[in-house]
């Protein structure tokens, strides 16, 4: 079976994700050509790219660009129109072979659906008959929905706790996860930021799913970009980084003097009497050294938005398939 | 009933009753408020009953023969065929047989349409196991309802100074069960095609009540009555069972092999489609 190679893999053994990088052995996710189309609306077009042991592999794109098709695809959850995968390698055209991976798999939807009248203990139990829950108690440690009252009155973050638990709790090789940030407080992003961060350092392979770049920026060791069904970007994170820059806001004392305060890296410049807005593509810390020498009342740094990299970076011809 | 399909995947027993566990304990609440809707319904008709056997017999003249037809009513002025037309022949066959057909045609599509049935079949378990544990699940409202009004039924008349023949009575229940199942598969095969869970309840219990009046009004002429073989009420004969003790053991396996059919059609039908 293929599916016991992964059970080789160090999977206890701590190690670096650029270590687990250089041993590009065979992909825990292969994903050739995937097509999923509904009528006249392609939902993945034609998507082609690997995941690989103990990465975390960022899947990033705006609200509706075809995602969370591709998750359900590699679940079984839909058949694919056209192309295949192999997820922990086996043929997601292959029920049988799917059925057996997915003791290894951990998966958190984007939209949770429990049992709503039972307890989150019960609905824990329910998953732990099905697959183990070796890890329950650990991960309760990190996050704990309130165990002991009925799904049905949890709030949405508590929801998606018990969703990380149980996505978690019976160890799996890989885990997708589908928008998992989304509902839960900045405190519990951070932790469960760091969760996956060990986890890919015990060798765990992560799948995540994301409309916010800032989230991907920060844990992905890779990412895949798709707009509109395809996949138009695969790379480093890195080198996502250097080309997405950040979006600057600057309020000067003195209306601005193009000439001395616009470099090189700033781009898309907009000036408006004491106002500038531009995206800065170099290193913060020369942007700082930079802004010093003007006098500011002042600045606004954040990440640009998805759709603004798009423009900058893949064309922002809407039609444009595949890239 | 097993709940297992024989995958591969179920090597612990947990991997092959989860489902059914959880859906046994959904089925609780309403089982046990059709056995209150009976108990009432049987206070009522018991209460009447001394008082109405005696008129009976005038009340049967009094009627047009094709009414009773309809119900499939005899004997009324007898216990057996009071409770016969009034319990069994209508709040049994349709009540129930709707009941069945709603949580039937829930099974599937009320899943699919909450996303739960994204995270079940994220589980290592196969589609055919999660059809077999639900359908397996309809044990809890066959026991509670059949146990729950036999009893009712059986004490009700002593209690009136009346007495059934407990076999019989054991009978009417029995041989109901593969005629519940059928309309449990009407609705689980509606529960796998139709996307909405309101739009699969609604044309389940829809379809049984239609059925059952084409039964009932096609057994009227004997020139039509072919057309009820199609029915699955037509298999099942409460008053036949309670009044003359005639237990119509072939038709109930009929019965049976529809059921079977229809879950077999559910489970094909589900494997195949998207979710």
């Amino acid at each position: 079976m293929r599916t016991q190679t992964d059970a080789d893999e160090p999977a206890v053994e701590t190690e670096s994700a650029t270590e687990a990088e250089s041993t590009r052995e065979s992909p825990v996710i292969r994903i050739d050509g995937l097509t999923k189309r509904y009528g006249d609306v392609t939902a993945n077009d034609d998507v082609t790219f690997d995941v690989y042991s103990g990465e975390i592999f960022g899947y990033l794109g705006p609200n509706g660009a075809g995602k969370t098709t591709t998750i359900r695809l590699l679940l079984g959850l839909i058949k694919p129109t056209a192309g295949t995968a192999e997820v922990l390698g086996a043929d997601i055209r292959d029920r049988r072979a799917l059925t057996e991976a997915k003791s290894a798999v951990g998966y958190l939807p984007d939209t949770l659906g429990f049992e709503e009248r039972l307890t989150g203990r019960q609905v824990l139990d329910y998953f732990a008959r099905m697959r183990g829950d070796e890890r329950r108690a650990e991960l309760l440690d990190l996050f704990h929905p309130p165990l002991e009252k009925p799904v049905e009155t949890y709030s949405h973050g508590n929801k998606r706790m018990l969703g990380i638990v149980q996505a978690f709790m019976h160890d799996p090789d890989l885990i997708i996860l589908d928008e998992p940030t989304s509902g839960l407080d900045p405190l519990k992003q951070d932790r469960m930021h760091a969760f996956l961060e060990a986890e890919r350092d015990a060798g765990k392979t992560i799948f995540f799913s994301s409309h916010v770049l800032s989230e991907v920026q920060r844990i992905c060791d890779r990412v895949g970009i798709i707009r509109e069904g395809g996949l138009v970007a695969l790379e480093d994170i890195d080198d996502l980084l250097k080309r997405s820059g950040k979006q600057v806001r600057v309020q000067l004392a003195e209306p601005v003097d193009e000439a001395a305060f616009v470099t090189e890296e700033m781009i898309d410049v907009e000036t408006v009497d004491r106002t500038v807005r531009f995206t800065y593509t170099g290193e913060s810390s020369a942007l700082l050294e930079h802004l010093v020498e003007f006098e500011i009342e002042d600045v606004d740094i954040g990440d640009p938005q998805l759709d603004d990299i798009f423009k900058h970076y893949y064309g922002d011809d809407t039609s444009s398939e595949g890239g | 009933m097993t709940a297992d399909t024989g995958t591969g995947t179920g090597t612990s027993t947990g991997t092959t009753t989860a489902i059914l566990r959880v859906e046994s304990g959904k089925r609780i609440r309403g089982s046990v408020g059709l056995v209150v809707i009976f108990v009432l319904l049987s206070a009522l008709y018991f209460s009447m009953f001394p008082s109405l056997s005696e008129e009976m017999e005038a009340i049967e003249q009094a009627f047009p023969a094709f009414f009773f037809e309809l119900f499939g009513i005899e004997a009324l002025h007898t216990i057996e065929g009071f409770i016969a037309a009034e319990i069994y022949a209508f709040f049994w066959v349709i009540l129930v047989g709707i009941y069945f057909a709603y949580v039937g045609a829930g099974l599937i599509a009320a899943d699919i349409d909450d996303r739960k049935m994204d995270l079940t079949l994220s589980n290592p378990i196969s589609r055919e196991s999660v059809v077999l544990q639900k359908v397996a699940a309809l044990w809890v409202p066959l026991v509670v309802l059949n146990v729950g009004v036999a009893t009712i039924v059986y004490v009700g008349a002593l209690v009136i100074g009346e007495s059934f023949d407990p076999v019989a009575l054991a009978m009417v229940h029995l041989l109901s069960v593969p005629y519940l199942l059928v309309c449990a598969g009407i609705g689980l095969v509606l529960s796998v095609i139709v996307d909405r869970p309101r739009t699969a309840r609604a044309a389940a219990l829809t379809l049984v009540f239609v059925l059952w009046v084409v039964d009932a009004v096609s057994g009227l002429d004997p020139d039509f009555e072919w057309i009820g073989a199609a029915t699955p009420s037509r298999y099942y004969d409460e008053t036949a069972i309670l009044v003359h003790e005639e237990y119509a053991i072939a038709d109930a396996g009929i019965l049976l092999a529809v059921f079977l059919l229809l879950v077999a059609i559910a489970v094909v039908v589900f494997t195949r489609r998207d979710i």
